[in-house]
C-alpha cells in the first residue's frame, strides 16, 4: 500500500504550529513596533527638554553678563571720573567671575578705564577703538555679541559690548572666559552617557562636558561642523547620526537665540535605545518560548492523533489479510478509541461469522442449504455421534461399467455430472441429507441430522423422485446409445450418525446394519426398481402403494427377509414392456 | 634616592606605577592634592597605585630619565622645575605643573593641541607677574623699591622676572633682583634681599619658596616688609598677600588627567590646563603687623579670601 503524499501528521502539525506561531509573531511584532514609536517619541521629548534648558541656562548666562554690563554705561562720561570708572570695573569683575577684563570705551570710542584679572589695569586716553567691531555693533544696536576666539591657542573667549542708552554713556566691552560656561554643560546629563554641547555658528565647540575637546583651539570643528548641520537639517525632531567620537548618536538641536549658537543634545543610540533593545530581546525570546513551545504541542498533538489513525489503519490492513484475531490497542478515551474499539468488534464479529459460514459451507456439502442453516442455527450437537432412528437411501446406476470402459472421459463425466446434479437436486428438495456420491453410486439419509416427520415415507418418496429424475436423464443417455438404468434401495432402523474424519475432511455418516441393508437392497433392485424394506413398509404402506416381492436371503442377515418394492404409479410411462413386479424376480 | 611608598597588592589587579618627580623634598602640598585627587578617582596607593616619589635638584633628576626608561613606569608626574629633567622623556606620558610656559620651555607644541608626550597644567605666572606689582603697589602706595626674591633654577624664571620688571617700570617701581640657586642658596638668597633696602618683596611662586614659606613669610614681617607672593599657601604663612591660581585644586584636578591617561588616552591630545579662577589672599594679621591700612585701597574687597 503507498503512502499518501501528505501525511496526515504533516498536516495536522503545520496547522497547529501555525496557528500557535502566527498570532505570537503578529503580537510581537505589533508590541515592539508600538514600543518602538513611544520610545522615540520619548527619546525626542527627553533631548528636547535639555537643549532646551541648556539654551536658557546660555541664554540666562549670557543674559546675566549683559546686565551687569549695563550697569557700568548708565551714566554719561565725565571729566576725571576715571578712577570711580575703575573701581566699577573692578567691582564688576568681582561679581561676575566669567568676565576676565572689561574696557569702558568712552563717547568718542577712546578706552579710558581697562580692568583685568591677570594683565595691568590701565587707566587714561587709551587706544581709539572707535573702529573695533565691538564698539560699532554695540553702537548699532546696543548689545554686541562677538564671535569665539581662542587665547593661548586653547581657551575658548568671547566678547560682549554694550552700549549705554544714550550715546554720552559710552561702550562697555567684556572678555568672555567661555570655559566658565563648562558648568551648565557638565551638569546636563541625559541618561547615563548622554550630554549636551554647544558649537558656534561657524561649527567651533563652545562647549562640551570633557572640557579637553574645547579647549584644542577648534582642532576637529570638522567634525561638530557636520554634527552642527547635519542636526540642524532636522529642525529640532531627533535624528541617528554619528557623534564626535564616532559613535552612533541620536541627537537634536536647539539654536541659542542672538549668539548664533547652536545647543546638541545627544545620547548614544547604545543607550538611547537600550530599552527598546531589552524589550526587542524579551519578544524574542517570547517568540523562541513561543515555537518551542508551539512546535513542542504540535508534535505531541500531531502523533497522539496520528499514532492511533496509523493504528488504525495498520490494524484494519491486517485483518483485511484475514487476520481476524488481530486486535486494535488504543487508550485515547476519545473518538479514535472508540473507533478502535468498533474495528475490534467488527473483526470479532467478522472472525465469529467466518466460522459460521466455515461450518454452513461444510455442512452443506451433505446437508440441503436449508438444512445445513437449520443445523447451524439450531444446535450444534445435532453432529455430534449419536444413536438414532434413521432411514437410509441407496442408489446406483446399472450398466454404468460397461459404459465406463467403452466411453470417452469427458462422456463419462458429462454423465455422471448431470446424474450428480439430480440426485442432489432431488435429495435438497427433500431436505435429506446427501452423504456421498461414490462413483456411479450414492447414499442418502434421511431423519438424520435433523429429525423430521414421517421419514419412511419422506424417504420412499424422495427414491420415488431420485428414480424419476435419473430415469428421465437415463431416456437421454440411452437415446445416445448407451444403457444405463438406476435402481434404489431403502432400509430403515437405528444407527449411529456422526461426523468423522481427519484434519477438516469430515464428513457426516451413518454406521449400522441399516446401511449395509439398504446397500444390499440397492444391490438386488433392477433398474427402474425401488427395493423397501419391511420396517419402511411398515411406516409407508398405509400412504404409498409397496408390494412384497417375496423374501430374500441378504448377505449378513441369518434369515431371509421380506423385501417390498415401490408399486409406480407411472406405468403408462415405462419404455419396457415387463410388468413392474416383474421386475422383481 | 628613590623608595616605593606602596608596596604592590597581591591581587591581580594592574597596579599602575607612577613617578613623582620633584625638585623639593617632602613636605610637598602638591603631592597631597595630587593624592587626594587621585583617590577621588578610585586609586588606593598599595592597592592598584604605586606611587615613587624622586627627589633632587635637576642634575640629580637626570638620573631619574634612566630609571624612567628602563622600569616599566605608565606615568610621570613632574612638579614645577623637575620638569626640565623630563624633557628627554618621549616615551612615557608625562604630567606637568608648571608656572612657567611649557610652550617656552618646548615640552608642547601649543597649549591647545600638546602634540608629544607631555601635558599638565600651566599657573599663568608669566602673565600674573605684573598683576602681583601692580597689585602690591596698590596696598602700598609709597612703594618704590621692591626686592624680587626667586629661584634661578626655575625654568622660566628669567621670563617672569622680565615681566616683573616691565610691570615695575611702568609704575615707577625700581625692582631688585634678589635670586637664589637651589634650597641650599635659599638662607644666603633671604639675607641678600634684606640687605637691599627695599620697600616690599615679590617672591616667585616655586616648590622651594613654597617648601620654605614659613621662613620667608616671617623673614618679611621681621624686616616690615609687605610680602607678594603666588599662592594662598603663602599667605596662610603668614604672606601679606597672595595672587594666583589655587594649586592644590590645580594638583588635584591633575589628577584627573591622570586618569585619562592611564586609562589610555594619548597626552598628545589633551590640551594643557590654564586656571580660569585667581584668588586673591590678603592676611589682615599681618597687615596690622606691619602697620598698613588696608581700608584705603580696593584690595580688601576684591580679596577672594581675608585671613583674620
Amino acid at each position: 500500500m503507498t503512502r499518501p503524499r501528505r501525511s496526515l501528521f504533516v498536516k495536522y502539525f503545520t496547522t497547529l504550529f501555525v496557528a500557535v506561531v502566527v498570532p505570537l509573531l503578529l503580537g510581537s511584532a505589533t508590541e515592539a513596533w508600538f514600543a518602538f514609536r513611544d520610545n522615540r517619541f520619548d527619546l525626542d521629548e527627553l533631548l528636547q527638554v535639555e537643549a532646551r534648558s541648556a539654551a536658557d541656562r546660555i541664554q540666562a548666562f549670557t543674559d546675566g553678563i549683559r546686565d551687569q554690563l549695563g550697569w557700568v554705561v548708565q551714566f554719561p562720561w565725565t571729566q576725571g571720573e576715571d578712577d570711580r570708572r575703575r573701581i566699577d570695573g573692578l567691582r564688576l569683575l568681582q561679581q561676575v567671575p566669567a568676565i576676565v577684563s572689561l574696557s569702558m570705551v568712552d563717547p568718542t570710542g577712546t578706552e579710558r578705564v581697562f580692568v583685568s584679572r591677570v594683565s595691568m589695569n590701565r587707566t587714561g586716553a587709551g587706544a581709539d577703538m572707535s573702529a573695533d567691531p565691538a564698539v560699532v555693533g554695540a553702537r548699532a544696536n546696543r548689545v554686541w555679541y562677538g564671535p569665539v576666539h581662542y587665547r593661548h591657542d586653547s581657551e575658548p573667549y568671547m566678547r560682549i559690548a554694550v552700549a549705554g542708552n544714550r550715546a554720552a554713556a559710552g561702550i562697555v566691552i567684556a572678555d568672555i572666559n567661555l570655559k566658565l560656561i563648562w558648568d551648565i554643560i557638565a551638569r546636563i546629563k541625559i541618561g547615563d552617557t548622554g550630554h549636551a554641547l554647544i558649537v558656534d555658528d561657524t561649527g567651533r565647540l563652545v562647549a562640551h562636558p570633557d572640557i579637553s575637546l574645547v579647549l584644542r583651539s577648534g582642532a576637529g570643528a570638522g567634525d561638530f561642523n557636520r554634527l552642527k548641520s547635519e542636526v540642524s537639517a532636522a529642525n529640532g525632531s531627533a535624528i541617528t547620526t554619528t557623534g564626535e567620537d564616532g559613535m552612533p548618536v541620536v541627537a537634536l538641536s536647539v539654536r541659542a537665540a542672538n549668539l548664533d549658537w547652536t545647543v546638541i543634545a545627544e545620547q548614544p543610540v547604545q543607550e538611547a535605545y537600550e530599552s527598546i533593545r531589552a524589550a526587542l530581546w524579551r519578544s524574542l525570546i517570547l517568540i523562541g518560548l513561543g515555537i518551542v513551545f508551539a512546535f513542542v504541542l504540535a508534535y505531541w498533538r500531531a502523533c497522539r492523533m496520528w499514532g492511533p489513525i496509523r493504528q488504525l489503519e495498520a490494524g484494519v490492513e491486517r485483518i483485511g489479510m484475514g487476520q481476524l484475531d488481530h486486535r486494535i490497542s488504543i487508550q485515547s478515551r476519545d473518538e479514535l478509541e472508540q473507533l478502535a474499539v468498533r474495528f475490534n468488534q467488527m473483526a470479532e464479529e467478522l472472525a465469529v461469522s467466518q466460522q459460521k459460514s466455515e461450518r454452513i459451507n461444510r455442512l452443506k456439502q451433505f446437508l440441503a442449504p436449508q438444512v445445513a442453516e437449520l443445523v447451524e442455527h439450531s444446535d450444534q450437537r445435532l453432529l455430534d455421534g449419536h444413536r438414532r432412528e434413521v432411514v437410509a437411501i441407496f442408489g446406483d446406476l446399472r450398466g454404468f461399467t460397461a459404459f465406463s470402459a467403452r466411453a470417452e472421459p469427458d462422456v463419462i463425466i458429462a454423465v455422471l455430472r448431470e446424474y450428480y446434479e439430480a440426485i442432489g437436486a432431488v435429495t435438497e428438495r427433500h431436505s435429506a441429507t446427501l452423504i456421498r456420491f461414490a462413483g456411479d453410486g450414492v447414499m442418502v439419509l434421511v431423519n438424520a441430522p435433523v429429525a423430521c416427520d414421517d421419514p419412511a415415507e419422506r424417504g420412499v418418496r424422495l427414491a420415488i423422485d431420485m428414480q424419476a429424475a435419473v430415469q428421465s436423464l437415463a431416456d437421454s443417455w440411452n437415446a445416445r446409445g448407451c444403457a444405463i438404468g438406476f435402481g434404489v434401495g431403502i432400509a430403515m432402523g437405528p444407527a449411529t450418525v456422526g461426523t468423522l474424519g481427519w484434519h477438516g475432511r469430515l464428513d457426516y455418516t451413518a454406521i449400522g446394519s441399516v446401511v449395509n441393508l439398504a446397500s444390499r437392497l440397492c444391490g438386488l433392485a433392477e433398474d427402474r426398481q425401488i427395493l423397501v424394506d419391511p420396517v419402511v413398509s411398515g411406516h409407508a404402506k398405509g400412504c404409498i402403494a409397496l408390494a412384497s416381492i417375496g423374501e430374500r436371503t441378504i448377505k449378513g442377515y441369518d434369515r431371509a427377509l421380506e423385501v417390498f418394492a415401490v408399486v409406480r404409479a407411472d406405468a403408462p410411462m415405462r419404455r419396457r414392456t415387463s410388468p413392474e413386479l416383474d421386475l422383481v424376480s | 634616592m628613590a623608595w616605593p611608598v606602596a608596596a604592590f597588592a597581591q591581587d591581580s589587579a594592574k597596579v599602575y606605577r607612577i613617578f613623582w618627580v620633584s625638585i623639593q623634598s617632602q613636605p610637598d602640598p602638591f603631592l597631597d592634592g595630587f593624592r587626594e585627587g587621585l583617590r577621588a578617582r578610585g586609586y588606593i596607593e598599595g592597592k592598584n597605585l604605586a606611587l615613587e616619589l624622586h627627589f633632587g635638584n635637576p642634575h640629580a633628576l637626570r638620573e631619574v630619565v634612566a630609571e624612567l626608561r628602563r622600569g616599566n613606569i605608565d606615568l610621570a608626574v613632574s612638579s614645577g622645575p623637575a620638569t626640565r629633567a623630563l624633557t628627554e622623556v618621549k616615551d612615557i606620558p608625562v604630567l606637568f605643573a608648571l608656572s612657567g610656559d611649557p610652550v617656552a620651555l618646548g615640552v608642547v607644541e601649543s597649549l591647545g593641541q600638546p602634540g608629544g608626550n607631555f601635558t599638565g597644567s600651566t599657573f599663568l605666572s608669566l602673565e600674573l607677574a605684573g598683576k602681583r606689582v601692580e597689585l602690591l603697589k596698590e596696598v602700598v602706595p609709597t612703594l618704590r623699591r621692591l626686592a624680587v626674591f626667586s629661584n634661578s633654577n626655575h625654568p622660566g624664571e628669567q621670563s617672569e622676572w622680565r615681566a616683573t620688571r616691565e610691570a615695575a617700570a611702568k609704575l615707577g617701581i625700581e625692582p631688585v633682583y634678589v635670586p637664589f640657586a637651589g634650597p641650599n642658596a635659599l638662607d644666603a638668597g633671604l639675607a641678600a634681599a634684606g640687605e637691599a633696602r627695599a620697600d616690599a618683596l615679590l617672591v616667585f611662586p616655586d616648590v622651594l619658596t613654597m617648601v620654605h614659606r614659613n621662613k620667608i613669610a616671617q623673614f618679611a614681617i621681621a624686616h616690615r616688609l609687605p610680602s607678594m607672593f603666588g599662592w594662598s599657601e603663602y599667605c596662610e604663612a603668614g604672606g601679606l598677600l597672595s595672587y594666583g591660581a589655587n594649586q592644590r585644586a590645580t594638583y588635584f584636578w591633575l589628577a584627573t588627567y591622570a586618569d585619562r591617561i592611564l586609562r589610555g588616552e594619548k597626552p598628545a591630545n589633551l590640551p594643557v590646563m590654564q586656571p580660569t579662577k585667581f584668588e586673591l589672599v590678603v592676611n589682615l594679621r599681618t597687615a596690622e603687623q606691619l602697620g598698613i591700612d588696608l581700608d584705603k585701597s580696593s584690595v580688601l574687597f576684591r580679596a577672594n579670601r581675608v585671613i583674620e
